[in-house]
């Protein structure tokens, strides 16, 4: 029943912004584009969640994609806080938040 | 009569128990006593017990001819389980087993012993540490009745092991020489060769008779010997092993017999373990006396007539021994020929007269070993306890120092001349009706064993250079005018302490062959049909008239060249010479063996230090560097960039998704999934 073109173009969607999620992750320097790429990947996943529990065959499985992905908004959420709470630090320690000139997380 | 002659049999352990006594008396007590030789006298008198008990057993033995008295007493006992290789467990004996060959040895032992002890009185009165000196002599002692006594053969080799470190203390007796303490470590070093080689004979002949044996004969007895003296090798002995059982086994039995032949070799001083004998003479005389020349050295002989006599030897096993024996009475009396030394000559001599008896135990005649074995007893420690006499009265064992001797130590001379009489098989002494018993036996086997001739003429060689050698050391002791050397005491006969025994053993070396022509004497060597006893004549006279002959020779010889305080000089210039340098040098055999020691086996250790240096530890550290590499540059990853991690995380990723949707399905389609 499902639509066969939606699907793709639905999937599309989400693979694009976990590839540019994925991208920005990889050549981003400054720790504040850094987290916003994360949080583009992290929204392909939620949209996958809610685009395949519209197609639930019940609603109580319909629900559980749906909660999926309120649950995975709120984690991003705490995660960019505890995230923001690491760039402030950053800055005060070294005035700096470029990921690149630090790497005190060596032994 | 209330209580029977064989009753007594089974008090047998007293013997060893007196002697036990003995040596806890005087070694935790004898230094308090208010003299040191009271010790000695109370090592005498517990002795003197001991040989009555001794005496009184063999004389039992006469009456009842051939009995058999076994008294076990469980040492080990373990539970079988029903399965496995003792389903019933195992059951490891001590015990005394009085029959006439115990109870002919402990004849040996126990007067021997006792006469020993009362010349050591006088012998030593002048040394310390006379306590450690009796007390190890009464352990000796009880060691060496424990192994006569023994019933089987665990218990042999355990009692055989304690008289090895008792003479081990005792040729160490004079420890603060150096050469003593080195010749106690030799004795002890070189019979531990052959005690190895008895353990392994033991565990070879355990393993075929009780573990694949037909009925597990030894299984069931631990290790004992078999009641009645039936070979386990005769097939319709008392364990009916059967010739086809034997056949099956024939290789792995002469490798034990081999190596009883080892231990025995060992013990007894035989070619090639030979070599420390003569220097365990560094000990005191009185236990040259008793345990190299009269008891622990026979052991070895004693054995291999226990074996041969319990188990049997295959025919390769009796030649080997033959072999041994027939050549060591040649080899050791050629090296006698030329000592200086009063004692080592008579520890030669020792050497050659137990080649005779392992010669006539490998020929098959254990019971005429046995009677050399008896008569050679008294004879060398009549030798050894004059010489020993002589040593204690001119403070040297240098012959050439001596001289005229005769005159000053009369009673002495006699002594020695009486063992010498008897030593070079001089009728009627002792030494000639045993001797002649092992050459004509000997020679009675030839026709069937024509591989036994070569043996059979080294021995009958050995009777001259005997003869030769015993009356050239008597000759330089005592005939002449006075000392060669001036700076010698003036020497006196000994007191009475020494006189006694040697009067004893005088009359030992003049009756003991013809002892056992006594009917009751002579039932000591019938153990029944399977053991052939002595024939007690002259059986071949032909052989009788020729080793006469040589042994007169000898005399003669040594007469010509030595006689009246003549010196024989071999010219420097002589062809035999060299022949001289090489029985001085004891054929090279101690350099030899020190050259094994010090160099082969110094190699061996390098080598083997090597391996561990280079080898073991060398494998060791390298993989610990390898490791240590790989860490180094695998830490390396650990960069502290963010990125770096982020790349980790998406290329493993990556990998993973690469590896589930393509290389999986992949693989399992090619497996046929």
């Amino acid at each position: 029943m499902t639509d066969p073109f939606a699907t793709a173009g639905f999937l599309g969607l989400s693979g694009a912004l976990l590839v540019i999620g994925l991208f920005g992750i990889l050549t981003r320097r400054n720790f504040i584009l850094l987290l916003i790429s994360i949080e583009i990947a992290i929204n392909a996943a939620v949209l996958n969640f809610v685009y395949f529990a519209a197609y639930a065959p019940s609603a109580p499985i319909a629900l559980e994609g749906q909660s999926a992905a309120v649950v995975v908004i709120a984690l991003a959420a705490t995660e960019i806080a505890v995230g923001l709470a690491i760039v402030l630090a950053l800055n005060r320690v070294r005035g700096s938040i470029n990921v690149a000139e630090s790497s005190e997380l060596k032994l | 009569m209330v209580f029977g002659w064989a009753d007594l049999n089974g008090y047998a352990f007293l013997v060893p128990l007196l002697y036990v006594l003995s040596f806890v008396i005087v070694g935790l007590f004898g230094h308090r006593l208010p003299r040191a030789e009271h010790g000695g006298w109370v090592a005498v008198v517990l002795a003197g017990l001991a040989m009555v008990v001794g005496v009184l057993i063999a004389v039992g033995e006469m009456v009842n001819p051939n009995t058999w008295t076994d008294t076990q007493y469980v040492w080990l006992h373990t539970v079988g389980n029903g399965t496995g290789t003792f389903p019933h467990g195992l059951e490891l004996i001590m015990g005394t087993l009085v029959d006439p060959i115990s109870a002919l040895m402990l004849i040996v032992v126990t007067v021997v012993g006792f006469l020993v002890l009362l010349y050591s009185i006088g012998y030593m009165h002048q040394d310390r540490g006379l306590a450690r000196y009796y007390a190890e002599l009464s352990l000796f002692l009880t060691a060496m009745t424990g192994l006569v006594l023994a019933d089987n053969l665990l218990q042999f080799f355990l009692f055989w092991e304690l008289v090895g470190v008792c003479s081990y203390f005792l040729i160490g007796f004079y420890y603060e020489r150096p050469s003593a303490a080195s010749a106690a470590k030799e004795a002890f070093i070189v019979t531990r060769v052959g005690d190895i080689m008895f353990l392994l004979g033991v565990f070879i002949y355990f393993y075929v008779f009780a573990l694949v044996g037909p009925n597990g004969g030894w299984a069931a007895n631990g290790f004992a010997f078999a009641l009645g003296g039936h070979p386990f090798l005769n097939a319709p002995g008392g364990y009916g092993v059967s010739l086809l059982f034997l056949n099956a086994h024939s290789t792995i039995l002469t490798v034990a017999g081999i190596m009883i032949l080892g231990g025995a070799a060992g013990k007894s001083a035989q070619f090639p373990l030979h070599v420390w004998l003569p220097d365990a003479m560094e000990g005191p005389t009185t236990v040259s006396a008793l345990i190299h020349a009269a008891t622990m050295v026979a052991a070895g002989v004693y054995l291999l007539a226990v074996t041969s006599i319990f188990i049997g030897f295959t025919p390769t096993d009796s030649l080997a021994i033959v072999a041994i024996g027939g050549f060591t009475t040649f080899f050791a009396a050629t090296m006698a020929v030329v000592q200086p030394d009063i004692k080592r000559v008579i520890a030669y001599s020792t050497i050659s007269q137990l080649g005779y008896m392992v010669l006539a135990v490998g020929a098959g005649f254990a019971m005429v070993g046995l009677y050399h074995l008896f008569t050679h007893a008294f004879f060398k420690a009549l030798l050894f306890l004059a010489a020993g006499a002589v040593i204690h009265a001119v403070g040297s064992q240098d012959l050439f120092k001596m001289g005229g001797l005769g005159k000053s130590m009369r009673f002495t001379s006699i002594a020695f001349l009486i063992g010498a009489l008897s030593l070079s098989g001089i009728p009627p002494f002792a030494g000639f009706w045993s001797k002649d018993d092992v050459l004509s036996q000997v020679y009675g086997t030839l026709g069937t064993h024509p591989a036994y001739w070569p043996f059979f003429l080294l021995a009958l060689a050995a009777v001259f250079l005997t003869a030769y050698y015993i009356f050239r050391a008597w000759f330089l002791a005592f005939s002449g005018d006075h000392p060669r050397d001036p700076n010698l005491p003036h020497a006196h006969d000994p007191p009475w302490t020494m006189r006694v025994p040697l009067l004893v053993l005088s009359g030992f070396a003049i009756v003991a062959g013809v002892l056992p022509y006594l009917p009751a004497f002579g039932k000591l060597f019938d153990l029944g049909a399977d053991v052939p006893p002595p024939p007690f004549g002259f059986s071949d006279a032909l052989v009788s008239v020729v080793s006469f002959g040589l042994a007169l020779a000898g005399f003669l010889t040594a007469y010509v060249l030595w006689s009246n305080g003549r010196v024989y000089a071999l010219p420097e210039r002589s062809p035999a010479q060299p022949v001289r340098q090489l029985l001085l040098h004891r054929y090279y055999f101690k350099a030899g063996f020190d050259a094994l020691g010090l160099r082969g086996i110094y190699l061996l250790s390098r080598i083997a230090d090597w391996v561990d240096q280079y080898v073991i530890d060398g494998t060791i550290r390298g993989l610990e560097r390898a490791f240590g590499g790989l860490s180094g540059r695998a830490r390396r990853m650990q960069s502290g960039m963010v990125l770096d991690y982020a790349t980790f995380v998406v290329g493993g990723l990556l990998a993973l998704l690469l590896f589930v949707l393509i290389v999986g399905p992949y693989v399992l389609h090619l497996w046929g999934g």
